[in-house]
């Protein structure tokens, strides 16, 4: 007896030892490390850049205006804080982010940036979530629209040159096909502005990002609703520029780490982002 | 009294209308959502009986630092990027104007290039492109430098048609008095071309710090997009932007009020001798603040404006010209010639304009201290010729000599070619000219037209060149309005000041170009009595005019030109009353009958 319980305590031991040696392997946050595991990243201020005007993803804090908030940005910050790296948050317009990851302006685009293989040959992502696309519509969903074929005759807005708009095109050329009336689209500049649209009874269904269109009917109840959602296939990432392979392996250590900790998680709940959303952390580079 | 009671009933209007936009949309903000308003970043408190819940919460954005902080980002970007572009602007303006094509050429290019690409992709191409050349700008550099860029194509073109709007004669005036290109610029055109160039670029002001938001895309967070970040985060967007809107006022307001201080200051119909006396701050706020109530009490040079009223035939001042003082500019010490000995002496002058022949050689002296009269029909070439001696125009072939040296030619070539520094040379020259439409400078008064080429081209210091001035205006019977704009002048006051501002350089010749073709009859007098005071004195004058009689009494020779040559000269009485030619016959009986005609009517 004694030596079977030695025998399994040894090989307890033995389990758990390899066990760790097996974590140890795995990232990890270890701030007072960064000069042994990225050398190059040593006295660098990382740069990351984001437009403020997309929540949940990014936005002003509305009881600070000078503290910058979002489930984009407070992963950002996670991961780079994980690692004990210093950074600065470079605020601007969302489509100016992409000329200035490449041309070295910024160093990570890290607001909302859904993966193309178009963008991918100009940079590199590292992708943690999956994309969805919501419908906003009245509260109480007057119009009773619960799918994007259901969409015939009414008055949908969305983003110019977005998905989404090509969708309801689409949609539009679908109905006009089974002789019924079309869809209606309105592209708006910004965001807000599609929201008045829905706010003002001006378009009955507003298509943009489910994380958005969810958040804002959790914010809102007596406002709007979500009429239905659509899992787009699309995933979303944090992107460098190609090349930058040293940023892109901490970044990509820092979500593992993050993920494994449950921070993302819980950063999404925060935002009332649904947590189904977060995939396991991937390097992308094609 | 009543331009007080205009300014209140303004000052009330624009309350009245302010008052509306806080107050009248306030029933339409009730039916707005409310369930976010606990977000608001500094909510008002809602007291029954307070003010609006929506005007609260306007006011509370309209205050925020997070809002102001990107105004002022707005205005140091719309400051500095004025400041680069509108120095810029002059520059290409100037190229624009170039004789050289090149120049003016690549100035076009770049206006062509800059205007005609959007200035979105103009930013984006300084902060994402030069990264490649290894230029790597900050967003707010990147800004300053794009706008600035962007304002240097738009002003260069309202700067050009504000140069061009000077009359061509301001700048031909300068050039008689020896000043340089960029001291005529700087000091004469520019100031009165302000008019035509200021509300341009204040309209280009107030778009810039308006335009400024599209610099979101290279990270320059002001305050419209600060405004949409807002906007972004709790969509609150009607109170949101009535706020950012009315931050925007109070920034373009103070805009339009430093314009409308920078018109009047440079409005020739203002009065200057009441913004001399007035306080920093009435000139500050354009006579709004603190002006003297009433402009006749301010001294006793302002209540005389209306004695200067040009429908008034001009009071001929029986003040007698200082002869004594007149002597001694007329026999100035530093001319080489002795009195009676040539002077001016131009041999086989030739010009021709195109095709053209003005000028066909021409040989004339004049001796110092001789005043010669040249007469001539229109066409006849004798204005060129005044004009070639001090170089307003220059020569084809031939030489002119005044006091022995040419003015500004080089004979090195064997060909007359003008020298690299000519304004030095016209200004060593120190001839005198006057000419048919006074040409004086309209945005300077009788002292100062005089005053400017003694200070800025030979140096003199102010406090002299005034004295000389005031002395010089009270010798031609002016010293009474020595404090008045050329418009408020007669013209033969005007004419009066011009000879005054030519005496001012102590002038070694005078040159008179139909100094009294532009007057009404009654005001010939009083221009043709400084004439020939001064020519009694001794100056060395050549005079092209149609006055018979003032030929016949003052000049010392007549010379009569026609198509280009000299057709006969000799002294008044025989050219004259006995002229040779029956050209120059023809010509004097139909002046004279001109003069019986216009004495009739």
């Amino acid at each position: 007896m004694t030596a079977r319980v030695w025998t399994s305590a040894v090989a307890f031991a033995l389990a758990f030892g390899t066990a760790s040696a097996a974590l140890a392997q795995a990232p990890a946050c270890e701030p007072d490390k960064l000069a042994e595991k990225y050398p190059g990243l040593v006295g660098k201020t990382v740069k990351f850049g984001a437009d403020p005007q997309t929540p949940p993803y990014t936005m002003r804090d509305g009881t600070d205006f000078d503290k910058i908030i979002g489930a984009d940005t407070d992963l950002a910050k996670a991961v780079f804080d994980c690692h004990g790296i210093p950074y600065e948050i470079f605020l601007g317009g969302w489509s100016g982010l992409l000329p200035a990851t490449i041309s070295g302006q910024i160093d990570v685009f890290w607001n909302n940036l859904y993966y193309t293989a178009e963008r991918a040959k100009q940079v590199d992502y590292v992708l943690y979530m999956q994309a969805g696309t919501g419908a906003l519509t009245q509260a109480g969903n007057p119009k009773s629209i619960d799918s994007i074929e259901a969409m015939c005759g009414a008055t949908a807005a969305a983003g110019l040159g977005t998905v989404e708009e090509a969708a309801l095109k689409d949609q539009d050329g679908k109905c006009t096909a089974a002789g019924k009336p079309g869809v209606t689209v309105m592209t708006y500049p910004d965001l807000a502005a599609g929201i008045r649209l829905v706010q003002t009874g001006r378009a009955d269904i507003m298509m943009s990002d489910l994380a958005l269109v969810q958040s804002l009917a959790i914010d809102n109840p007596d406002t709007y609703a979500v009429a239905f959602k659509i899992l787009t296939g699309f995933t979303i990432g944090a992107a460098v520029k190609n090349g930058n392979d040293e940023l892109l392996q901490a970044i990509y250590d820092g979500i593992v780490a993050v993920q494994a900790a449950g921070t993302q998680k819980a950063i999404f709940e925060t935002y009332k982002i649904d947590p189904d959303l977060v995939v396991a952390a991937e390097i992308r580079k094609d | 009294m009543q331009t007080w009671l205009r300014r209140i009933a303004t000052l009330f209007g624009l309350a009245f209308i302010v008052a509306l936009v806080l107050t009248g949309c306030g029933p339409d903000a009730a039916t707005q959502n409310t369930s976010t308003l606990e977000n608001l970043a500094s909510g008002g408190a809602m007291t029954k009986g307070g003010p609006p819940p929506f005007v609260v919460e306007m006011w509370s954005y309209f205050l925020s630092p997070f809002l102001w902080e990107g105004a002022w980002i707005a205005v140091k970007i719309t400051t500095a990027a004025m400041t680069i572009g509108l120095l810029l602007g002059l520059g290409l303006a100037l190229m624009r104007l170039s004789g050289l094509w090149v120049v003016r050429s690549s100035a076009w290019f770049y206006i062509w290039v800059v205007r005609g690409t959007p200035q979105l992709l103009q930013l984006v191409f300084l902060f994402d492109a030069l990264p490649e050349l290894g230029i790597r700008l900050s967003p707010i550099t990147t800004a300053i430098i794009g706008f600035a860029l962007n304002e240097a194509a738009f002003s260069a073109e309202i700067i050009r048609g504000g140069i061009l709007s000077v009359n061509r004669n301001q700048s031909i005036a300068a050039d008689s008095l020896g000043m340089g290109k960029f001291l005529t610029l700087r000091r004469i055109i520019l100031p009165q071309a302000m008019r035509a160039i200021l509300p341009g670029v204040f309209n280009d002001t107030i778009g810039m710090l308006k335009l400024t938001s599209i610099a979101s895309i290279i990270f320059v967070n002001e305050l419209t997009f600060r405004a949409q970040q807002i906007v972004g985060q709790n969509f609150r967007f009607f109170t949101v932007f009535i706020a950012a809107g009315l931050i925007y006022l109070v920034m373009t307001s103070a805009i339009s009020v430093l314009q409308s201080w920078l018109e009047k200051r440079y409005d020739l119909e203002a009065d200057r001798t009441r913004r001399k006396g007035a306080s920093p701050l009435a000139r500050l706020t354009g006579g709004f603040l603190f002006a003297a109530s009433k402009p006749d009490e301010t001294g006793p040079a302002a209540a005389t404006p209306k004695n200067a009223a040009p429908a008034q035939p001009a009071i001929v001042p029986r003040r007698q010209l200082d002869e004594a003082w007149l002597k001694r500019i007329a026999t100035a010490p530093d001319i080489a010639a002795p009195v009676g000995e040539p002077f001016v002496v131009a041999r086989n002058v030739q010009k021709s304009y195109g095709d053209r022949e003005v000028l066909s050689g021409i040989d004339l002296t004049v001796n110092r201290g001789e005043c010669v009269v040249i007469l001539g029909p229109s066409g006849s070439g004798k204005s060129t010729f005044l004009r070639m001696i001090n170089h307003l125009e220059g020569l084809d072939w031939g030489e002119i000599r005044v006091d022995g040296l040419t003015v500004g030619y080089d004979y090195t070539g064997g060909k007359p070619r003008p020298v690299s520094n000519l304004a030095a040379a016209k200004a060593k020259a120190r001839i005198g000219m006057v000419f048919q439409s006074f040409n004086l400078f309209g945005h300077l008064t009788a002292l100062e037209n005089v005053v400017e080429a003694p200070v800025r081209v030979h140096g003199v210091s102010a406090g002299d060149a005034e004295t000389l001035a005031m002395e010089l205006l009270a010798s031609v019977g002016l010293g009474n309005h020595t404090q008045h704009l050329p418009h408020r002048l007669s013209g033969g006051q005007q004419q009066r000041v011009a000879i005054a501002r030519a005496l001012a350089i102590k002038p070694r010749l005078m040159l008179f170009d139909e100094p009294t073709s532009a007057l009404d009859p009654e005001l010939v007098g009083e221009v043709l009595t400084v004439m020939r005071r001064l020519a009694a004195a001794g100056m060395t004058m050549i005079v092209v005019t149609h006055e018979i009689r003032f030929a016949r009494d003052v000049a010392d020779r007549v010379i009569f030109m026609d198509e280009g040559k000299i057709v006969e000269q000799g002294p008044p009485e025989q050219v004259i009353d006995a002229p040779q030619h029956e050209r120059t016959r023809r010509f004097l009986r139909m002046v004279e009958q001109d003069v019986t005609e216009g004495e009739l009517g």
